[in-house]
């Protein structure tokens, strides 16, 4: 008999556990996937908020950072796709670097970002075009009216840098030949000043201590008001689309999350985002932050899908 | 810059600075002695734990643990044949023959002091050099990476005496093991026969361990006995012989702290071509280059200095625009961010004192580490009079969790078997090993810096050339190649002239 009792109240406890675990959540640690290796910025912005991050949530656990950095953050990203919509998996995402593999039709990628649950957004980064502190070119008329191909530097043909000095040369009209393979954006950046190439197109956050050491030169920024004074904006150079070209760091978790947890997840980030802690480490840093909630996170990722659906004929071969 | 450093030297020597240097520096030498595990790891795994700390209790912890990694990681080249990181590997050649022979506490003394004398005169060469440490790095674009890495090949050639084709047969064997992965030039994926672990090529450190434990264990437990070959003879005595050593070759000391400075100060080099190229140098300019290979001090010298010369190196691209030298590098700026220092080129302008009281941490880490190494010399050169059956089950096991523990992805356990498997095939078939790592970690470089070279210069091949660093650079290769057979011959015509 007791054992029936006991049989019964396990089944009746496996009925209620997921009401019971929306309420309780979070009651163990939270494993917060980064798809990248460690040190680079996707990195950092999740290590520095995960301790912020335990103070805001409704129950005392531990945020695990996580990297998974195989397959170009495809195997991190299928990690969380793949976890059990519970909320004790999470991870950040590169859009549109998670995002361009998927309308390119890469092989064998097991996730679905239209699918996953966004939970909120580190912000985005501004592109534009900056030249080293000597070139004689000022304005992006000037590369245009060149009258030979721009040598642009970037990283590999499959990156998301390269399809955004393809799109963005492509709207402005400049004749281009890039340069490639370079490691990341500190890199080409830097290969530009060396001389490697005439011009580069990349985020703006990178290019900025660059200009403030004296060693580059912004002469375009694709915003719709430029923050570089000096610097043309996207509506000046006639290309007012060229705003959407831009590298967003968005969290989400796996399809499927209870609407709770997902809710909890949400406004405790948002929480941790928005507290003195991550403003005062911002500051110091010099590096931005701007908090944005599920809607936001959602918001800016239909918006990406649609601008490089426009563009996939720019987003190199398949992996 | 005076007041600048008294600041940062008040920082550093202060109780919980001086701690945390001490808990980076144990940690250091542990993670260094431990296969697969080396100073990137460790500092991802604790790096993370310093928020809260004051940065520089930080910095300490993190300088600590970089400049005792490379002293921990040559005990297990000497002794087992097992370098704790790709740097390490050239240590190998000549300290794994010296500790058969009975004299690992002749190697390791000698192996100590090097590392320390390097550490420090790294860091001395990066404080004279940061007012030109923009220059030096800009100096360096895709063609002088591409020679830099085909003179690190050229090395292939000289680390298996007497057996340069097999060496040069292996290498390039590396070499297409080091094209599989992502193709940074073209785009797309290459060589991975449909499987998603390949995608970011070999992992170095799993590879390594295949090849450098597994084979070295299995010859052990089919021979029986231990790996020094007359028990009685491990002369422990030798130590102190091998701190001095260090000061007797006092030529070998410098230019491979020199060679370990320069490599390192180009982003993307990283220490093992530093530790590869000072050795190669080492035999080059040595009376008797037929004595490496076999147990000569000079040959433990030369890669350990370089090994701890780089991390000095490595800074100046690090300090100079943001840029990492190496994974370790990357790491670090990680744990700079954490504690609200921005990396690139504004850093060393906004956080002087904090950078000071790094490389003042850097320095001390790298004698007290040598220090503190030489007090465990004793009990760790006794391992190499353990018997296999306990030897060879405990290095099996603490391989495994290395290659796992570097990334935390299974396939790398796999990867470290395969590895192990082709290790001993070599082993068996009298290959060398070395050149399969010398190539695995800059073929991609050579590739992609090629690649891009050609781009840069539409095509013309007298990019190599044209440029003052990159003629140089084409110099030393051209000399590197040449200079024994010019050498052979003339001892051959002084034979000769002797014989009439």
């Amino acid at each position: 008999m007791n054992k029936l009792l006991a049989a019964f109240i396990t089944c009746a406890g496996m009925v209620i556990a997921p009401v019971a675990m929306a309420a309780d959540f979070p009651a163990k640690n939270i494993q917060f996937v980064i798809p990248v290796s460690p040190g680079g910025g996707f990195d950092t912005y999740v290590r520095a908020v995960a301790p912020i991050l335990e103070r805001h949530l409704p129950q005392s656990v531990n945020i695990v950072p996580t990297n998974i950095p195989a397959a170009g953050g495809a195997r991190g990203a299928a990690q969380v796709y793949r976890a059990k919509p519970d909320g004790y998996t999470i991870g950040i995402f590169n859009i549109p670097g998670m995002l361009v593999p998927q309308i390119r039709g890469d092989s064998d990628l097991q996730y679905d970002l239209k699918k996953m649950t966004w939970l909120g957004s580190f912000g985005q980064d501004g592109y534009g075009v900056g030249v080293p502190t000597a070139s004689p070119y000022k304005t992006v008329a000037d590369l245009k009216a060149l009258g030979r191909p721009v040598k642009f530097t970037a990283s590999g043909p499959s990156s998301t840098a390269y399809s955004a000095t393809m799109i963005a040369t492509d709207m402005l009209g400049i004749k281009r030949e890039i340069i490639s393979g370079y490691k990341g954006s500190n890199d080409y950046v830097l290969a530009v000043i060396r001389g490697d190439g005439d011009a580069v197109i990349g985020p703006l956050p990178v290019m900025e201590k660059f200009v403030e050491s004296g060693e580059l030169r912004i002469i375009g920024t694709f915003e719709e008001k430029s923050s570089v004074p000096g610097a043309q904006n996207a509506v000046e150079m006639g290309q007012p689309d060229l705003s959407k070209l831009s590298v967003g760091r968005l969290v989400a978790g796996p399809p499927d999350l209870p609407p709770e947890v997902a809710k909890t997840l949400s406004e405790s980030l948002m929480a941790a985002m928005q507290d003195p802690a991550m403003a005062t480490w911002s500051k110091e840093s010099g590096i931005a932050v701007e908090p944005g909630d599920a809607a936001s996170a959602k918001g800016i990722l239909e918006g990406q899908f649609n601008f490089y659906e426009r563009y996939s004929k720019y987003l190199g071969p398949a992996n | 810059m005076l007041d600048v450093a008294l600041t940062a030297a008040g920082n550093v020597f202060t109780f919980q600075s001086l701690l945390f240097l001490t808990i980076g520096m144990l940690i250091g030498l542990v993670v260094g002695v431990v296969p697969g595990m080396g100073g990137t790891t460790a500092l991802a795994v604790f790096g993370p734990m310093t928020v809260g700390l004051d940065p520089y209790s930080a910095l300490s912890l993190a300088g600590g643990l970089m400049g005792a990694v490379s002293f921990g990681g040559s005990v297990t080249s000497i002794l087992i044949n097992l370098p704790g990181g790709a740097p390490n590997a050239a240590t190998c050649l000549d300290g794994y023959p010296l500790a058969q022979q009975g004299k690992a506490g002749l190697a390791l003394g000698a192996s100590a002091s090097a590392s320390s004398v390097g550490g420090v005169i790294g860091v001395f060469t990066l404080l004279l050099v940061i007012p030109i440490s923009k220059k030096i790095v800009l100096a360096f674009g895709p063609s002088e990476f591409f020679l830099l890495a085909t003179l690190g090949l050229v090395t292939i050639a000289a680390c298996a005496p007497g057996r340069m084709l097999r060496a040069m047969i292996v290498g390039g064997i590396g070499l297409l093991f080091a094209f599989i992965g992502f193709d940074n030039v073209n785009g797309g994926t290459r060589f991975t026969f449909g499987i998603e672990h390949l995608w970011e090529g070999i992992p170095l450190a799993p590879a390594m361990i295949g090849l450098f434990a597994f084979p070295e264990m299995i010859e052990l437990s089919a021979k029986g006995g231990s790996i020094a070959k007359d028990k009685g003879q491990v002369g422990l005595t030798g130590t102190l012989d091998g701190v001095w050593a260090s000061f007797k070759y006092w030529k070998t000391l410098l230019r491979g702290s020199l060679i370990g400075t320069l490599v390192g100060a180009i982003p993307g080099v990283g220490g093992t071509v530093a530790a590869f190229l000072a050795y190669f140098s080492t035999v080059q300019a040595s009376k008797n280059p037929e004595s490496f290979g076999k147990g000569n001090i000079e040959g433990v010298i030369a890669p350990e200095a370089a090994n701890n010369a780089k991390d000095g190196g490595n800074l100046i691209p690090t300090l100079a625009f943001g840029i990492p030298g190496t994974a370790e590098m990357a790491v670090l700026l990680g744990v700079l961010v954490l504690h609200g220092m921005e990396p690139g080129p504004t850093m060393i302008l906004h956080h002087e004192a904090e950078i000071y009281g790094l490389i003042l941490t850097l320095t001390l880490s790298s004698i007290l580490a040598s220090v503190i190494g030489l007090m465990m010399v004793r009990p760790l050169a006794m391992i190499t009079r353990l018997d296999a059956h306990i030897l060879v089950p405990s290095v099996i096991a603490i391989s495994f969790v290395g290659a796992y523990a570097n990334n935390s992805l299974p396939g790398d356990i796999v990867l470290a078997f395969v590895f192990g498997v082709i290790g001993y095939l070599l082993i068996r078939f009298d290959y060398p090993r070395l050149p399969l790592v010398i190539a695995l970690v800059l073929g991609e470089l050579a590739e992609r810096s090629f690649a891009q070279a050609m781009m840069i210069s539409g095509g013309s091949w007298s990019i190599f050339v044209t440029r003052p660093i990159s003629a140089l650079l084409f110099a030393l290769i051209v000399m590197a190649l040449t200079y024994p057979m010019i050498r052979t011959l003339l001892q051959r015509r002084h034979s000769v002239e002797e014989v009439s």
